[in-house]
């Protein structure tokens, strides 16, 4: 079909005029489902045989997990652990603490929506798409909640999130100082809601409430510290660089599980007497300290990528190191780690289950303990539904990466 | 000796001051630099007066790259002294900062910063270094990019510019912190020929307003109508320096009569 020499290797780097292959024409875009069926999934003999293997493999494993889903599992068990899955044992009369933090939250996230001015783009791929997500969502959530109190709660908190874009939209100006200065604040207002004025102590928080908690911590702390050791790992001191190769590699050279279990057992005996700490602090700090030595490395990458005539040009300007890193070099080096980064901060997110085995109650440690009594025997159900939970989100921190990395594409070298 | 002696008090920078005539912007005393085993610059003494202009030519490997970036530090040297207008080059940061912030300097590939808008570019430096307020910043951006000719590209990114335009912004970014000298290295070199002149009318602009210029370039043209003086540098030494005239119709050395004929073909 192609008019292209079959040969690249002996074919001639001058094409003769009358030779030159004017009219390659662009492979064709197939047009109907059975060309396109035809073209990628039957090419040749081994591409069908490929396809049908394949094909059947999927189906059979598809349908029987679909039947075992729909038809033969019992769900009761996750319907009636609801609660423990979302926030462990968190006493029942401070919940509303939960709610607080969550309107605010959606409040928030929809004015900064609004603000930043994206729409949803539209075809019909995607309209159908999510379409059939909202459906499954509704669909799961129609048989899991039963109390319609939540579901006020629910409805209310959808009006308010496309009250808050609609906000976000007509005071975008105003809107764009505040959502800053509120997702800076919305850390210590979450924690306080839930801790504070005699709230409920994080030891009794669990669930996804608490996976959230220690990843988010995780996440927000462990940045910054990485950023400072990847700086500190380029030092002109050799005492400040050896210290932060030290800390990345003996952080790096254990597995997490490790550090978790030293945070628990060991860390109180290192402290300085007088200072306790609770565990869940321990184990915080446990997870920052191991995810900045990775966030160090990704970093450290990133700033290879910067072209040595950045820091010449802002050099040349008069610029302080400190400026020069942070107003030149670091936004074009973490621009490129986004990818790497986000990715990492996914898989730390779903390192939180090891939450579960240094004794906290976890969304992975309430699968484990659902099943119990009368519902003995229930186990694949709660762990295929704290799985479900953690895909969900790491999903959604995939799909917003990849809107992030589209958005900050702008200016590309 | 004019007469400096009650400024050499002042600090202790200040030894060279004792050397510096009234409108001298740069001493260069004696100035050797070596890259590992490879020595770049063999002893160059040069001097500069405020409001020259001075082409520095000299095959590649000859150290003119390297001689005009000792003299805002991008290069340390290794030994002799550079004053930059009354202030010594030393390990000192702050005068290195304080020497920086008087020259600007504008780079073979640009080397603007394609993260911000041209805009941002030219007021990074300002709002940053000299800590200008913003609307003075900007209003300095504005007029710049009026003066290089370009000022509907203000809010584009680098990368949307081709090569011409982006190096006269990187002027403009150069010239917003008022510097007292600019070096140019090879700003011509990466343009596609047909930009080059708008580049070159720009420079030529600059040093009609007494600004002081270093330039590294082999842009004949520009040497002979604009400079006051070639300086031509071979393997780390200064080996000729004369009005351009004088440079290019009656060249001293054997090693200049060579190079002249291999560019002037």
């Amino acid at each position: 079909m192609s008019r292209l020499p079959e040969d690249l290797e002996r074919a001639p780097l001058v094409i003769a005029e009358d030779e030159r292959p004017l009219e390659v024409a662009p492979a064709k875009e197939p047009t109907t489902p059975a060309e396109w069926v035809s073209r990628n999934l039957f090419s040749s003999r081994a591409s069908g045989i490929v396809t049908v293997v394949v094909g059947v493999l999927l189906l059979y494993v598809g349908l029987r997990l679909l039947r075992w889903v729909f038809v033969s599992a019992d769900w009761a068990v996750v319907k009636s652990h609801l609660r423990g899955y979302m926030i462990g044992r968190f006493p029942q009369a401070e919940i509303w603490r939960i709610w607080v933090a969550v309107y605010f939250l959606v409040a928030l996230a929809g004015v900064s929506w609004g603000a930043s001015g994206l729409r949803l783009t539209w075809s019909w791929g995607k309209a159908i798409t999510r379409g059939l997500a909202t459906l499954a969502a509704l669909g799961a959530l129609l048989y899991l909640i039963e109390s319609t109190r939540i579901w006020l709660a629910l409805l209310s908190l959808v009006a308010l999130f496309a009250g808050a874009v609609a906000a976000g939209r007509t005071w975008r100006f105003v809107a764009r100082r505040l959502v800053i200065g509120g997702w800076l604040l919305s850390f210590p207002v979450v924690i306080l809601v839930l801790r504070g004025f005699g709230g409920v102590a994080p030891l009794e928080w669990g669930g996804l409430l608490l996976n959230a908690l220690v990843a988010v911590v995780g996440i927000v702390l462990s940045f910054p510290l990485g950023i400072l050791l990847a700086l500190g790992r380029r030092s002109t001191f050799p005492a400040v660089r050896l210290l932060c190769v030290g800390i990345i590699e003996i952080v790096r050279g254990a597995p997490l599980y490790s550090w978790l279990l030293f945070g628990v057992f060991v860390l109180p005996f290192l402290l300085p007497p007088g200072l306790r700490l609770a565990e869940i602090i321990r184990v915080m700090i446990m997870f920052v300290l191991f995810s900045s030595a990775y966030v160090a490395e990704i970093v450290r990458g990133g700033l290879q990528g910067v072209h040595q005539g950045q820091y010449e040009a802002a050099r040349a300007l008069g610029l302080p190191t400190w400026r020069m890193m942070a107003l030149v070099i670091l936004p074009q080096a973490l621009r490129n780690t986004i990818p790497a980064m986000i990715s990492h901060f996914i898989s730390l997110f779903k390192d939180t289950s090891l939450l579960a085995i240094v004794g906290f109650l976890d969304v992975l440690r309430i699968a484990r303990i659902a099943p119990q009594a009368r519902f003995s025997g229930s186990l694949r159900q709660t762990l295929l539904f704290a799985a479900f939970m953690f895909w969900v989100v790491s999903f959604s921190m995939s799909r917003w990466s990849q809107r992030l990395e589209r958005r900050l594409g702008v200016g590309e070298r | 000796m004019n007469g400096d002696g009650e400024r050499a008090g002042e600090m202790r920078i200040v030894d060279a001051e004792v050397e510096r005539g009234p409108d001298e912007m740069i001493v260069a005393d004696n100035v050797k630099k070596w890259f590992g085993g490879f020595q770049a610059l063999d002893g160059i003494s040069l001097t500069i007066r405020r409001g020259e202009v001075v082409v520095v030519m000299g095959p590649s490997g000859s150290g003119k790259s390297t001689l005009i970036r000792c003299f805002n530090r991008l290069e340390r040297h290794d030994a002799g002294r550079i004053v930059i207008d009354g202030i010594e080059l030393t390990d000192d940061i702050r005068n290195i900062e304080r020497v920086r912030s008087e020259i600007g300097m504008v780079f073979q590939s640009f080397n603007l910063f394609p993260h911000l808008t041209v805009m941002d570019n030219i007021m990074l430096a300002p709002r940053n270094v000299r800590h200008w307020p913003k609307q003075r910043s900007e209003d300095k951006a504005k007029q710049l990019l009026e003066r290089v000719g370009i000022p509907e590209q203000a809010k584009k990114y680098p990368a949307q510019l081709s090569g011409g335009p982006q190096q006269r912004v990187a002027i403009a970014r150069a010239l917003a912190m008022e510097p007292k000298i600019m070096l140019f290295d090879e700003p011509t070199s990466a343009l596609d020929p047909e930009m080059i002149k708008e580049v070159l009318d720009v420079m030529e602009e600059l040093a009609r307003s007494e600004m002081t210029l270093i330039v590294v370039t082999h842009e004949v043209g520009f040497a002979k109508h604009v400079a006051h003086r070639v300086v031509f540098l071979d393997e780390g030494k200064l080996v000729e320096e004369a009005p351009p005239d004088t440079f290019f119709s009656n060249p001293q050395s054997e090693r200049t009569k060579l190079f002249l004929s291999q560019i002037l073909i």
